[in-house]
């Protein structure tokens, strides 16, 4: 077990290495091919009154007349060593792991990364619970009641949920429940868990349904799936055959299996989530990653699109591993060779 | 699928509701009394409908409260060394006083500019090279150090850099009268450039021009005159703490999220004639959803859209619909032209009858309604907007629907009477150049002329594409949505970046089919005009050979549709800016 | 766009209806698990009616032209008659009218019906062919390292990882970056290499997701005591592979695929955002959704492109489902 943690630690890390040139060289290598010169490159960078002048001092400034290779080892070594970044009136150093100074707002990246996080991770938490809580639940309910009124009901609202983008789901849930009722908080409201944790919920209440109203069909129909593949197992009429309680029978051998798939997504999800759940925070002026994502890619600015990547990636790979390690509880027949 | 509509018309009937209730009347908060009994009566200030226009609305010199403004999108920058936004050049001066200012009143009056930290106007010698301002006794930073023209000739020096200021403007550099051997105040701290700015004594500072210009005021005005003090000055950096001189100095700074300033305990009033300083605290959210930041406004939630520009579609569709928040709305004119290039650098279109059949056959007041309608814009006949000095009405061609037997003819003239097949680029991020791109298409499809419509994002448009001469030509682009706003309001301010083929380089240009000899001429004239009206007159002219040679199709000029907060104080539009003067504002408890 | 039908279609081949049809005493005989399913999935009202939606829009998507052409104005036709000047919404607010049977879009006054049914065509053809090549990829590279394992199963779940973990949204970004100037040397242009490059970019950048799931179920399929059983019996790695792990995978792909669906014509929204989708002033569901969040006061123009997809995903899921219960071979009722 140990050696295997381990290995996939280390896999991981080399997964990241694999990540980050990707990245890299699809922002730096990719436009070369396409023709786009260091100084078209600059040129975004350098504001509204550029001059040729101008625009050669920022690509020369930003590295950007270097070959590739050269740009991304000053990078790789920003992280491991930290650098070296001229501010103007002085050189400061950006220390380990220094992702980076923004190309527009000539911010250190990481401390940003940092700073956005705790409200990304709020976001996911909540969000995540409440659509595992929901998805599960009606999922089993489905499952038992098959084809009832509140099977198709229920699914119905599921997809619903899915069809709808939450950029709009959001606008007019603030709309009428924060600005027409003045039962939720506003846009923007955010109030960090350390300083009080019932302000923290009440802020982001909305946000969290948004999300989950997007993401509960997708467990309510994968328990639904499960649910009624387990349920027609030998083991399960064993179960009942030894006169076990039907709720023991359910809860204990029935949804333990159909949890497999769900541990995979979840894992997932909540992966992809805590990199920046990008239309809910838009939707809902929340200052975390997503929206820092989209600032950047907007602004074309490519060292936080890298940061931001790989923190993103960082997530997803912890994530996946731990995906991988709960497999082998929820179900022990897979061997961790 | 019937039911489903029904929630969702009952849904917007809610929402509807919601809105008037919240719309309806005044204050609900009851009027605290700090600052006396002077919360304001109905009947001292003007109200309704467009009344921020002219007069001071809800006026109050009650103090304290805090005054909440928010804004879509960071902005480039709040050094004031470092920015090109008219929001923040607005706005940065309740922490930043510069040289002179923009008179905070309402209207026309608000383009007056008057002296802030000198004592007067500048003035000038040396038939209009030497300009003079001598500072006014007793300025302080927020740390109670003095405030000398040192620091103010430091703070013009100092952005000059535009390797690390890369936001601002370039006027400076372009007009002052710079040593050779100067590169910037940090890589060259030694040199003497006392040939471009002198300070005789700590009062008073001179600057050296290498042309006369008469409106020198004008860069007077630019934020690059607020003083910096050398000692705090920590280059790119300086952003995260200005050294405030004005009223209210930075308390937090989360640069992309969020602003708040509170009061400088060294600000001295009767140094300064101009600023109320009324709210305790400053707010400032940053990265609102726009539709979210227009709701919160109506709400009350919100004081101030720093942006200025106007309410998203939605709200614009709200206000008219509820007599309560129209009350609340103003409808100003900005100095800002939405248009649309019309390049001649690709057969057939570098024929004159070419681009002019393209305005013939345009759909103007399709035009129109893509900006946003008539709340959003009245039709333009020409690039300068209407409130610029030298100004006329052209009626070179019509403003209807479109002339479908005019175009034809201009069309035959030029050799192409089947029409012909062009590129249209558009930002693909804003849905109205789009709405425009699309009109367009429709209108010039009925005379022959095939529009293939291609859409990108803001941040490449003028770097990679359309402001890019080598893109532009290879891939047959014949028309360019564009836009422009005047860093001040003449025809300098307006036309000298976007008419002047000398300007156009390999990419980034914002010229994008202005080439004219005829016309660099004229800008050359006009910059050695010293006569305001004469001068004016000859950016008159510059409009009109625009125009002539069909070099764009002018779409729009800009009105926004502001809402005035609630509980806010002392709210009116200035004509600097076109958006509420950021001065005066104050609010009620 | 016929992808779903055809996964089922191939399943069904092999077993000519009429057998499936024949008496009991024959059919005891022996039926294949392809015709139960069909026997099952004709009883099953609910799935046949999914099905039949799933036609009616694939129908729809083709004859286009010729349904506007009866009920609708041209797609692309400014009708500003329809628009209040003022406002730039619709008058009335939503401008439905028996000339306009869902109304028309706010400023221009486009007929949002001819839109509505126009957008079938490019919707789905992006979302179904986008959604197959990732089930496609995913169940393929989640089989191959769910069942072999070591170092296979090493190699394909790095990969999967490497595909999860990377933003598609800003790959799409660089994509916008380089696709004008790729356009220029390729001399290329118009909707369709855009709708190959979106359902590449859509397709090829999601099949880390689905092949984890499918990796996961046949890790733990491949334990399961009736695949001992049949290696016991001495059957070998294509047989298990094919006869007793795939079908027991065929629920959660249907599940994931009709999810996919709805999800793929919402990413095709984000991507005309950013300008990397379909030109305007082509109309597609997802940019129309785009558009409507502008103008989410005025109801009706969000609705309808929603409600389309909300269609298209219900239809999916219900055929899915009687699918799934047909297929299932341990699901007697």
């Amino acid at each position: 077990m140990v050696t295997y943690i381990i290995r996939r630690l280390i896999g991981a890390l080399a997964m990241l290495f694999v990540v980050s040139a990707v990245t890299f060289s699809i922002f730096f290598v990719v436009p070369r091919l396409a023709g786009v010169t260091p100084d078209d490159m600059a040129n975004r960078y350098v504001g509204r009154a550029a001059t040729a002048a101008n625009v050669q001092a920022t690509a020369q400034k930003l590295g950007l007349y270097d070959p590739v290779v050269v740009q991304y080892g000053r990078w790789v070594k920003g992280v491991f060593v930290g650098s070296e970044y001229d501010y103007g009136a002085g050189v400061e150093h950006c220390p380990a792991p220094c992702l980076g100074y923004s190309f527009v707002t000539k911010q250190p990246v990481w401390p940003d990364l940092v700073d956005r996080l705790p409200v990304t991770l709020s976001l996911a938490a909540g969000a995540s619970v409440i659509w595992l809580v929901i998805g599960v639940s009606v999922g089993v309910l489905s499952a038992l009641k098959r084809r009832s009124i509140f099977d198709r009901g229920a699914m119905i609202i599921a997809l619903a949920g899915v069809s709808l983008p939450p950029f709009f789901t959001g606008l007019v849930a603030l709309s009428l429940l924060s600005y027409g009722l003045g039962i939720t908080a506003p846009g923007g409201a955010y109030v960090p868990l350390s300083e009080n944790p019932a302000q923290w919920a009440y802020s982001l209440i909305l946000p969290w349904l948004t999300l989950a109203f997007l993401n509960a069909a997708a467990y309510a129909r994968l328990t639904r799936a499960g649910m009624l593949d387990t349920m027609g197992e030998d083991y399960i009429r064993t179960a009942r055959a030894k006169g076990l309680k039907e709720s023991k029978v359910i809860g204990k051998h029935g949804l333990r299996a159909a949890l497999t798939p769900i541990v995979t997504i979840f894992g997932l999800d909540v992966g992809i989530l805590v990199g920046g759940a990008i239309l809910t925070e838009n939707a809902f002026s929340l200052q975390g990653l997503g929206k820092y994502a989209t600032t950047a890619i907007a602004a074309n600015d490519l060292p936080k699109i890298m940061g931001f990547t790989m923190l993103a990636a960082f997530f997803i790979v912890v994530a996946n591993l731990i995906v991988d390690l709960l497999y082998a509880v929820v179900d022990p027949r897979v061997r961790l060779s | 699928m019937k039911k489903k509509a029904l929630v969702v018309s009952a849904a917007g009937a809610v929402l509807a509701l919601g809105l008037s209730a919240c719309g309806g009347g005044g204050t609900s908060t009851p009027a605290a009394t700090e600052g006396g009994g002077s919360t304001s009566a109905p009947s001292a200030g003007a109200a309704g409908f467009n009344a921020g226009l002219e007069n001071v609305t809800n006026p109050s010199d009650a103090k304290g409260g805090t005054l909440k403004m928010a804004v879509t999108e960071d902005w480039d920058s709040i050094d004031p060394g470092d920015t090109y936004y008219g929001m923040s050049w607005n706005l940065l001066r309740i922490y930043g006083r510069p040289l002179v200012t923009y008179n905070p009143a309402p209207g026309a009056k608000g383009r007056e500019l008057v002296p802030d930290l000198a004592e007067s106007l500048g003035v000038s010698s040396d038939e209009g090279k030497t300009w003079t301002y001598k500072l006014r006794a007793g300025l302080k930073y927020e740390d109670g150090s003095p405030i000398t023209s040192k620091d103010v000739k430091y703070a013009v020096l100092r952005q000059l850099d535009k390797e690390t200021f890369v936001n601002g403007p370039t006027y400076f550099n372009d007009w002052l009268d710079l040593p050779k051997d100067f590169k910037s105040v940090y890589k060259t701290p030694d040199v003497n450039t006392d040939s471009a700015i002198e300070t005789p004594d700590d009062q008073t500072i001179v600057f050296h021009l290498n042309k006369p210009y008469s409106g020198f005021d004008n860069f007077a005005a630019l934020p690059a005159t607020v003083p910096v003090p050398q000692a705090k000055d920590t280059g790119i950096k300086y952003r995260d703490h200005v050294m405030a001189s004005g009223p209210y100095m930075f308390e937090t700074v989360e640069q992309g999220s969020r602003y708040v300033l509170v009061r400088n305990p060294n600000w001295d009033p009767a140094t300064d004639p101009i600023r109320k300083a009324l709210p305790d605290k400053y707010e400032i959210s940053l990265g609102v959803e726009a539709n979210d930041l227009d709701n919160r406004i109506i709400a009350g939630d919100l004081h101030v859209d720093i942006a200025g520009t106007g309410v998203q579609p939605a709200a614009l569709g709200s206000i008219q619909a509820d007599p309560a928040l129209r009350e609340r709305a103003d409808n100003p004119v900005s100095a800002r032209t939405w248009y649309i290039s019309i390049l001649n650098d690709n057969p057939p279109l570098d024929n004159v009858e070419c681009r002019k059949a393209v305005i013939y056959a345009a759909d103007r007041v399709g035009l129109q309604n893509a900006y946003g309608g008539q709340l959003a814009g009245d039709i333009a006949t020409s690039l300068m907007p209407s409130g610029i000095g030298g100004w006329k009405k052209l009626d070179l061609y019509p403003t209807g629907s479109g002339d479908e037997a005019k175009a034809k003819e201009a069309l035959t003239a030029c050799g192409q009477p089947n029409g012909f097949e062009t590129t249209m680029t558009f930002r693909s991020d804003r849905p109205k150049e789009q709405a425009a791109a699309e009109s367009m298409q429709q209108a010039l499809a009925k005379v022959g002329i095939k529009l293939t419509l291609k859409g990108f994002p803001t941040s490449e448009y003028f770097t990679a594409y359309a402001g890019k001469p080598a893109y532009t030509k290879a891939n047959g682009i014949g028309l360019a949505t564009n836009g422009w706003g005047a860093d001040w309001n003449d025809g300098f301010g307006f036309l000298s970046q976007i008419v002047d083929s000398r300007t156009i380089r390999e990419a980034g240009n914002y010229n994008l089919s202005v080439k004219d000899p005829a016309i660099d001429a004229l800008v050359d004239k006009a910059f050695g005009t010293s006569e305001t009206a004469a001068r004016d007159a000859v950016w008159g002219e510059i409009d009109q050979k625009v125009m002539e040679g069909a070099y764009v199709l002018p779409a729009v000029y800009a009105k926004g549709l502001l809402l005035r907060g609630k509980g806010v104080t002392n709210q009116f539009v200035t004509g600097a800016f076109d958006m509420y003067d950021y001065l005066a504002l104050g609010v009620q408890q | 766009m016929t992808a779903p039908l055809d996964v089922s279609g191939d399943e069904l081949k092999a077993t000519p209806e009429s057998v499936a049809e024949g008496a009991g005493a024959k059919a005891i005989q022996g039926r294949s698990l392809g015709q139960i399913a069909w026997m099952r999935l004709k009883r099953d009202k609910v799935a046949l009616t999914g099905a039949g939606v799933i036609i009616f829009l694939i129908l729809v998507a083709i004859f286009a032209p010729l349904i506007v052409g009866w009920f609708g104005h041209p797609p692309n036709q400014f009708n500003q008659d329809q628009i209040d000047t003022m406002t730039m919404i619709p008058k009335g607010g939503s401008g439905i009218s028996w000339d306009y049977l869902f109304g028309v879009e706010p400023v221009n006054g486009r007929d949002l019906f001819s839109r509505v049914v126009y957008g079938a065509r490019i919707s789905l053809l992006i979302a179904f062919l986008a959604t197959l090549l990732s089930v496609l990829i995913g169940t393929v590279m989640g089989v191959i390292a769910g069942y072999f394992g070591g170092w296979v199963d090493m190699i394909i779940s790095r990969l999967m990882d490497i595909f999860l973990a990377f933003p598609v949204l800003v790959f799409a970004m660089a994509l916008v970056g380089v696709l004008g100037q790729f356009e220029t040397q390729l001399q290329v242009k118009g909707d369709s290499l855009r709708i190959l490059l979106l359902i590449f970019v859509i397709g090829f950048f999601n099949w880390g997701y689905i092949a984890r799931i499918i990796r996961g179920q046949t890790l733990s399929l491949r334990e399961r005591e009736f695949v001992d059983a049949a290696r016991s019996l001495g059957a070998r790695g294509p047989y298990i592979l094919f006869k007793e792990i795939l079908p027991n995978l065929i629920a959660p792909i249907l599940i994931y695929a009709t999810l996919l669906i709805p999800t793929n014509v919402l990413f095709e929204a984000a991507l005309s955002f950013l300008g990397v989708g379909i030109q305007p002033p082509t109309a597609t569901w997802g940019g129309m959704l785009a558009a409507a969040t502008k103008y989410y006061t005025v109801p009706h123009f969000m609705f309808f492109p929603g409600m389309a997809i909300f269609i298209t995903v219900l239809a999916f899921n219900l055929f899915g489902d009687g699918l799934r219960d047909a297929l299932d071979p341990r699901s007697g009722r």
